[in-house]
This record gives C-alpha cells, sequence and structure tokens, in this order.
C-alpha cells in the first residue's frame, strides 16, 4: 500500500509541474503587463519575476498616446479593439445565420450534397494560399480595410464549425417533433422556427461564443486584409512591434491581457462543448 | 476448486451501505446462487471476492488463505459480467486466448485448450469472427469461454443469461450446471431470478438491502424460509399472505370475516411456546391452495371471489379477493381444464401442513405445521 | 390507390427536396462568391505574371495581356524558397502533432482519478488554448529572449550560464516555434483524449484485470484498439490546423533567422506583401491541389462515421 501512496504523490506532482509549466507564460504576460518600463528587461542583470512597482503606465500607454515612448504609430489601442469587438461579432452572426440554416438542412434532409464535407476541405487549405483572388476582389470593390470587408470573409472561413456544430445540435433533437408541428399544421419552415430553433438555444449559443473566439483570435486574414482603419487587435499588437524604442513589452503584455478575457470568460462558459466544437461535432462527450 | 469463506464483508458508499457484515461459507465444488432484489448487495459482493473492488472491513479465504491483499489477476477466478465485456476489437478466438496469453501459455497449449472449450460450447462457426458482429448468444459464451479456458479454481457468473432470449436461456442454464459439475469448479452465480437460482444452485444465498438473509439448499428455502422476504421472494407466483391474530389457541383471519382457523391439537402446545406476540401472518403457497365450488351455509370456510384467470397451458392461475376490502389478492393453482368464471365465489381448500406462521412484527419463520 | 400513394410519396420527396435546397442555399451562395469564384480567378492569375507592379495600369482581369501558360508553375516547382518552406512546414506538423498527442494522453491518464483541486488544474490546463495565438507568438518571443525568462530558469536549473540567443540561431527558432504550438495546443489533445478515456467500456478492462493483464497489457490490447478512433480524429484534426501555422511564428521570427522558420503560409505572405500577385495564385493553386488530394484521404474516417449514424 505504501507504494500505492508513492504513485498518487508522484503523479500529482507531475500535475503541478504541467500545470506550470502551461501557466507560466500566462503569468509572464500578466505581470509584464503591470511592469514599469525599466523592469521589463533584465539587460544583464536581474530579471523581474513581479513587478516590483506594478504600475498602469502600460495601460494608459496604450489607450492614451504618450509622447516619453515616441512611439510611431498614430493610433491607441482603443481603436483596435472597438474593430475587433464589431468585426468579430459581425462575422459570428453571419457565420451563425448561414451555418444554422445549412446545419438544419443537412441534418433534417441530407441536403447539400458535399457542402459538410467541401467546408472540412475549406479549413485545411491556409488563408495565404486563397486570400489572393479575395484580396483582388476586395480591392476591386474597394473593400480592403473596412469592417464588412473582413467580417464577410470571417463569416465565411468559421461556416465549416457553425455548421457542423449546429447540425450536431439539430441532430440531438428527434425529428418527430419537426413531424409533429408539420401536422399541427406549421410549414416546414415554421416548424424549423417556432419549434426546433427555440430548443437549441444553448447550442446556438455555444456555437455563436466558439465562433467569436475563433474571429477575435485571429490574425492572418486581419493582417492581410486590413490595416490603419480597421485593424484588429492582433494586427495591432504586430504594428506595436516596429517601434523605434526596442520591442514595447510592457504595452503589448497590456493589450494581450485584456484581449486575452474574451477568449478564456467565453472558453469557461462553454467547456462543455469545447470539444464538440474543435471536432466539427465528431466527439460529442 | 477452492472452497470459499466470507468473514463479516463490509462495503459502504459514502452514506450507502451495499453490503452488511456478510458470512458465507462456500464449500469446495459448490455452485452457489446469490439471489435478491436489484440493490440488495450481490453485484458488490462478486466484486468483492475477484478483487475489483476492497471491502472497507472483514475478510476473504480461499482454501483458508486469506485473500484481501491478493491482486485481481492473481486470485485465480474467472469472471461473466453481465453485459459480457468482450474485446470489441479482437475475434472470438483471440477473446478467449486472452487470459492463456496473460499466462504465457505456447501457441500449441493455447490452441488446444480453445479447441476444446469451442466444441463444448458449440462455438467453432464464430471462433474468427469479429467480436461485433457476433450475435448476443454467441457473446454470451464466448465470455464464458474466455473465463472457462484458464481453469480458473472459483467462477464469478453475474447475471450471465439476462440477455438472452428465452429458448436460449433455459437450454444454456442446463448447459452451465452441466458444465461446472464436470469441472467441479467453485461457482457462485448472481441473479435476481429465482427459479434460476431455484433449479441451478446445490445452496442459495437470499440477500435483500445487504444483508444476508438465509443460506440454504433451495428445499429448505422453499419449505422453511427463515423470514417473510425470503418466503415472498421464493416461488412464483408468490406466497399467500394472510394476516391473522393468535386467540387462545386459534388463528383470526382478518382478510377472511374474522374466521377462524382452528389448529389441530398436536401443534397447539408447540405454537403456544414459540409464539412471542399474537399478530402473525399466515402463509399457504398457491400450488398448496385448492379451490372448490362454494357450498351454502358451511360457515367456517374461507370463500373468496375470483378477480381473474390466467391460463399458461400447463397449470391455470386464479386470482381471488376475499370479501373483506384489504385488497389482499389469493393466488391458487389449478390444473390446465380449471376455467372458473369471474365473481364466482370459491372456497379456499389447504392442508395445515402446507402452511407456514410467521411472527409479524420480526417478520420471522416461527413454526412449519 | 396505389398510383395515388406513390404520388403523395413523390411530392414529398420533391418537397423535401426543394426544402433541404431552401436551407443550404444562403451557405452554398456565399461560398460559391467568397471560395469558388475567388479560386478560379485565381487559376487564370495563375497562368500570367500579373502583379500590381508589372501589371500598372492594368486591372487584374486584364492579366491575360500578361499570359505565360505554365511557366509560372514550372518555376515554383523548382524554386527552392517555395520548396523549402513545405518541406519545413511538414517538419513542423510531424514533430509537433504527435508530441502534443503524447503528452496530452499522459495528462489526460492522469485526469482519470481524484485528486485535490482537480477543477483547478483542468482549467489551468486549457487555458493556452484561449490564448489568442498570434498573444502567444508574442509570450514566446518574450520567454525566449537571450535575457529572459528561459536562460533564466535553465541557468539556476543547471548551475550554468546560459544566455542562448534562442530567437535567432536557424534550429533553435525552430524548436522555440515548435514549442509555441505544443503550449498552446496540447490542451485539446487532452480534452479530446481525456472524453475518449473516459467513454471507455470499464467493464472491457475490469474483465482484463481479472484475466491477469497488468497495466501496460491493458493499455495496449484494451484501451489502445478502443481509442483508435478518438486518436484518429485527434491526429487529422490537429494535422489539418498545424499546416496552417503562421501567428505565433510570425510575430516570434517572422520567418526568421533567414528562412529558418519559414513555413508554407509565412513563405506566401512574404510574397504577398512583395506584391508577386501571380506568383502566390500559382502557388496557391499548387497548395490547393496538393491539400485536396491529402483531405479526400484523411477525412475518410470522419466521413465514416458519418455514415454510419
Amino acid at each position: 500500500m505504501k507504494s500505492n501512496m508513492i504513485k498518487k504523490i508522484l503523479k500529482y506532482v507531475l500535475i503541478i509541474f504541467v500545470a506550470a509549466l502551461f501557466f507560466f507564460p500566462i503569468y509572464w504576460m500578466a505581470t509584464m503587463a503591470f511592469k514599469p518600463f525599466p523592469e521589463w528587461t533584465a539587460a544583464g542583470e536581474k530579471l523581474y519575476w513581479f513587478p516590483e512597482q506594478p504600475t498602469l503606465d502600460n495601460f494608459r500607454e496604450i489607450f492614451v498616446r504618450r509622447t516619453d515612448f515616441k512611439t510611431d504609430i498614430s493610433s491607441t489601442a482603443t481603436g483596435p479593439i472597438i474593430n475587433s469587438l464589431i468585426i468579430s461579432s459581425l462575422g459570428t452572426l453571419m457565420a451563425m445565420v448561414l451555418g444554422i440554416m445549412a446545419g438544419y438542412g443537412i441534418s433534417r434532409y441530407k441536403a447539400g450534397g458535399q457542402l459538410p464535407f467541401f467546408l472540412l476541405q475549406l479549413r485545411m487549405f491556409p488563408p495565404a494560399a486563397v486570400l489572393i483572388p479575395v484580396m483582388i476582389m476586395w480591392a476591386f470593390l474597394r473593400m480592403v480595410d473596412t469592417w464588412y470587408g473582413l467580417a464577410i470573409i470571417y463569416g465565411v472561413v468559421t461556416l465549416p464549425f457553425s455548421t457542423w456544430l449546429m447540425k450536431t445540435f439539430f441532430d440531438d433533437i428527434p425529428s418527430e417533433l419537426d413531424e409533429a408541428a408539420i401536422v399541427d399544421g406549421c410549414s416546414s419552415f415554421g416548424a424549423f422556427l417556432k419549434v426546433v430553433l427555440p430548443l437549441t438555444k444553448g447550442g446556438i449559443a455555444s456555437t455563436a461564443l466558439f465562433v467569436f473566439i475563433l474571429n477575435w483570435s485571429d490574425f492572418l486574414i486581419a493582417f492581410i486584409l486590413t490595416d490603419r482603419k480597421w485593424g484588429t487587435i492582433p494586427v495591432y499588437i504586430n504594428k506595436l512591434q516596429s517601434a523605434t524604442v526596442g520591442q514595447l513589452y510592457g504595452p503589448k503584455a497590456a493589450l494581450g491581457l485584456l484581449a486575452a478575457i474574451p477568449p478564456i470568460v467565453f472558453g469557461i462558459m462553454i467547456q462543455k462543448y469545447l470539444v464538440r466544437g474543435l471536432t466539427f461535432g465528431a466527439i460529442k462527450k | 476448486m477452492a472452497n470459499i469463506l466470507l468473514d463479516n464483508l463490509v462495503k459502504t458508499f459514502g452514506k450507502q451501505t451495499a453490503v452488511k457484515n456478510l458470512c458465507l461459507d462456500i464449500k469446495d465444488g459448490e455452485f452457489v446462487a446469490v439471489l435478491g432484489p436489484s440493490g440488495c448487495g450481490k453485484t458488490t459482493t462478486m466484486n468483492m471476492i475477484s478483487g475489483l473492488l476492497q471491502p472497507d472491513s472483514g475478510k476473504i479465504y480461499f482454501d483458508g488463505k486469506e485473500m484481501n491483499n491478493v491482486p485481481v489477476g492473481k486470485r485465480g477466478v474467472g469472471f461473466v459480467f453481465q453485459n459480457y465485456a468482450i474485446f470489441t476489437y479482437m475475434t472470438a478466438f483471440e477473446n478467449i486466448a486472452f487470459g492463456l496469453k496473460i499466462k504465457k501459455l505456447s501457441e500449441g497449449d493455447i490452441n488446444k485448450r480453445i479447441n476444446e472449450v469451442a466444441a463444448l460450447l458449440q462455438l467453432e462457426k464464430a471462433l474468427h469472427m469479429k467480436a461485433s458482429r457476433l450475435s448476443i448468444n454467441d457473446m454470451q459464451k464466448v465470455a464464458l469461454a474466455r473465463s472457462m479456458v484458464t481453469e480458473p479454481k472459483i467462477f464469478l457468473l453475474d447475471e450471465p443469461l439476462s440477455n438472452l432470449d428465452a429458448t436460449l436461456r433455459n437450454v444454456m442454464r442446463a448447459e452451465l450446471k452441466n458444465i461446472q459439475k464436470e469441472l467441479r469448479q467453485t461457482a457462485i452465480y448472481v441473479t435476481h431470478d429465482q427459479i434460476e437460482a431455484m433449479s441451478l444452485a446445490d445452496r442459495i444465498a437470499v440477500m435483500n438491502f445487504a444483508v444476508l438473509q438465509q443460506f440454504d439448499t433451495p428445499l429448505k428455502v422453499y419449505n422453511r424460509p427463515k423470514n417473510l422476504f425470503v418466503a415472498g421472494f421464493i416461488g412464483s407466483p408468490t406466497i399467500n399472505l394472510l394476516d391473522a391474530v393468535y386467540d387462545s389457541g386459534d388463528f383470526i383471519l382478518a382478510d377472511f370475516q374474522n374466521k377462524k382457523q382452528v389448529v389441530s391439537e398436536k401443534n397447539r402446545a408447540r405454537i403456544h411456546d414459540l409464539l412471542k406476540q399474537e399478530k402473525v401472518v399466515l402463509g399457504v403457497r398457491p400450488e398448496h391452495l385448492k379451490l372448490s365450488d362454494s357450498v351454502e351455509g358451511n360457515g367456517n370456510e374461507l370463500t373468496a371471489r375470483v378477480v381473474s384467470i390466467e391460463p399458461l397451458g400447463s397449470k391455470t392461475v386464479v386470482y381471488l379477493k376475499s370479501d373483506s376490502d384489504t385488497g389482499n389478492v389469493i393466488k391458487a393453482i389449478m390444473g390446465s381444464d380449471y376455467r372458473p368464471k369471474v365473481d364466482q365465489v370459491k372456497t379456499l381448500n389447504f392442508r395445515e401442513k402446507d402452511l407456514y406462521l410467521f411472527d409479524k412484527i420480526s417478520t420471522e419463520l416461527v413454526f412449519r405445521f | 390507390m396505389s398510383n395515388q400513394d406513390s404520388q403523395i410519396t413523390h411530392t414529398k420527396q420533391l418537397d423535401k427536396g426543394r426544402l433541404g435546397l431552401f436551407f443550404t442555399l444562403p451557405a452554398q451562395t456565399a461560398l460559391l462568391f467568397i471560395v469558388v469564384f475567388p479560386l478560379l480567378a485565381s487559376l487564370y492569375l495563375s497562368f500570367t505574371t500579373w502583379s500590381p507592379m508589372t501589371g500598372r495600369g492594368t486591372l487584374w482581369y486584364q492579366a491575360y495581356q500578361f499570359w505565360a501558360w505554365f511557366s509560372n508553375y514550372w518555376n515554383i516547382i523548382t524554386d527552392s524558397a517555395f520548396l523549402l518552406s513545405l518541406v519545413r512546414t511538414v517538419i513542423i506538423v510531424v514533430v509537433v502533432v504527435p508530441v502534443e498527442l503524447l503528452i496530452g494522453l499522459g495528462l489526460a491518464f492522469l485526469f482519470l482519478e481524484k485528486f485535490p483541486l482537480k477543477k483547478l488544474f483542468h482549467s489551468v490546463i486549457l487555458m493556452p488554448m484561449m490564448i489568442v495565438p498570434a498573444v502567444a507568438g508574442f509570450i514566446f518571443y518574450m520567454l525566449f529572449q537571450s535575457a529572459g525568462p528561459v536562460n533564466a530558469i535553465l541557468s539556476k536549473i543547471l548551475f550554468v550560464e546560459i544566455t542562448t540567443p534562442w530567437l535567432t540561431g536557424s534550429v533553435t527558432a525552430m524548436i522555440c516555434v515548435m514549442l509555441a504550438d505544443i503550449w498552446q495546443w496540447t490542451p485539446l489533445m487532452f480534452l479530446i483524449l481525456l472524453s475518449g478515456l473516459m467513454a471507455l467500456p470499464e467493464d472491457q478492462l475490469n474483465a482484463a484485470r481479472i484475466l491477469g493483464a497488468n497495466w501496460w497489457q491493458r493499455f495496449r490490447m484494451v484501451t489502445l484498439p478502443l481509442l483508435k478512433p478518438v486518436i484518429v480524429i485527434a491526429l487529422i484534426l490537429r494535422g489539418m490546423e498545424a499546416i496552417k501555422i503562421f501567428d505565433a511564428i510570425w510575430l516570434m521570427t517572422k520567418g526568421g533567422p533567414g528562412t529558418a522558420t519559414e513555413t508554407i503560409s509565412v513563405y506566401l505572405t512574404k510574397e504577398l506583401r512583395y506584391l508577386h500577385w501571380s506568383w502566390v495564385a500559382t502557388a496557391g493553386v499548387i497548395v490547393v491541389i496538393l491539400i485536396s488530394f491529402a483531405s479526400i484521404h484523411a477525412l475518410k474516417p470522419i466521413k465514416e462515421q458519418e455514415e454510419q449514424t
């Protein structure tokens, strides 16, 4: 029995070790966000594991442009934050509307032929490979660096997730309910709208949050399709890097910390469905 | 081939006691049925004997050796699960060979043993099919073969026949008994089906609510049930239980308008000594209850009204209700031709020696006439 | 009578067909315009040498003026930068995905039992997945500075002053990039495998125990075969996404030092910024063809599962 105890303790130590490894980078960012300039880099001397003089300067820097740092970007972080919010939400809206309908069609009528698998294939293409023509189209239609230009692409790029996820949620609801509604006099669309849809409210919310997280986290597409006017948070963080005064660890960490909040909060809220979402419904807990 | 001794086994799960002070003494080569309703503790007991669960207190002995600290794989038991637990991605052959491979038997030995077992259970055709393609009946046989082939000293079976269709269940029941006798293995068979227990077991351990009620041969459990629970659990249809009051040597039957059941002279003294209080329950089994047409005016006869009839081919079960409104349903078994009409009044006939006498408060059997 | 019946079912099916179309039409239209059409345009461009620079003054659909047949294709297939970027991508995927699987599996096993603060640890382990990948890249950039925390910790453990400039050495930069991906996506494998493990039929494992199998034998002969479907899905999904790796690399090394960490996505993005549009279009077509072939094979298991239900 003693060897059992030792095994258990060793396992627990291992878990603590791994959790610490996973947490450390986040810890580093969180503490960096509150470190004043002198504490950013050790410059050969000591490394600050914990901010000795915690400050809100970094936050101030990204929201109120200050000249001390001589940053050469002309905007504050407020813009990108709002941009991210707007574009991610709209992209989510589009993906949800299209996905809910398509998901229902696939679930109930097996419609769309190869659509479901084409959507999966879509996820496999590196965006960089397929974005040129979109760029050209958008440039032609003057949709580059606009909120709607990016939002539409977000809607399409996350469509596979919204479609597959909603399909699994619709699958969970027995089709007898639809048929009962139709027998009672509803049209097929009415049955969908008034009977099935309300029952999938939870699934819709979780899918929407999931898609939002994906849009919020995107960098490459926004990088290619937006710039100064409608750049999102990741684009802005990337730009902060090309400042003249070395690397702006503090402000970037501050912004990174803020940007991390929605995904973490939403992620905890939809914990139950994370596996389902990330595996396109292939695995349901 | 081993005897098993369970000494005061206790197992609780949180606040629930699953097994309470279980003491069982099973002889070498004996076929013991553990019988009881769902949740009575029988599966927990099996899991403790096999080693899958550790008892909170109490000891387990195989052939006098203490087994509590012996790990699961080394106890020399075979276990057949209720859902068979066949390894999904192996063939029937590989399933059966599993235990032998672990024991590092030579390929020749493995083949020999499996072929023997397959012949015994008529599994030859299915041997090389994938487990997922087997019929339920073959799955059951594979589960059986898998544990048999390792020649365990003790065989544990957890309701192995409950998933089979009725005809195969009867066939397998007989097969199981034969196999057990041939191999002379000690077997413990968990079931909630008392017919199975009665037909298969050398002795039956009846359990209810984590407590062992009685451990006896089928005949004894049938003729001398220790208490009301055992009496009611064994026998189908279940025994008729009539409330009564002991009054100066005789019994007043509440269900039958207080008619008297007169006790014969030879038993009066004994009953007087044994009874601790006056509230009793009289039991008479449906197979001992005969019906006859009522004769008017015969005051002391017990009568009841026919409520429904079950013609079962070889026999007819008749359900009756006494006229007092206790709602107690009386069951009687008559011949296959017997066809009374509903609402007819019949007289109940039985011999005194078929009666069981229970103390109503302690529920124990006081006297068997 | 039967004629009428068959007519009724026929119209019902027609109805169903039309209805199904109605529901999936919006999504299919969107895809047509935003995916299919651009892909065709890409194809068109790939046969030209047009770019905003070479084609100054013309619009893209006038690119036929710069017709070049298959010369782009020929040039790309023999272009070392392009090919090497493909190779680097494959190397990263082949290393990163199995590592994530193994660590995730180990963690999942640890999480099968009860221990104090389990829920807390579960949430902590999930956190890397929730960090914006670009931000994760930046964090690892900070961590692997030669005067940064990683070197500081290593120095303490090894009792030697370590000042490796991780991000400026070719091999070490690769390692950092891989570590960033492993950090970010192991939690996903952990989640998937944990749900797979918890769904394992306990009875089969108990049966194996009683038959004398030790931990390793049970794992090899019972657990693994049962887990195979889940593992396959996890590998496919993670592989699918790993091919596209970009965000963290861009924030950490921009493909550097030199081209040491230039994956296909990084390569294409760089070319885009140099305005080599038709070149990228050609590369895009090749990549799409390659991946389409690979995907048919890779998605078979998921397809089979769907058709079973």
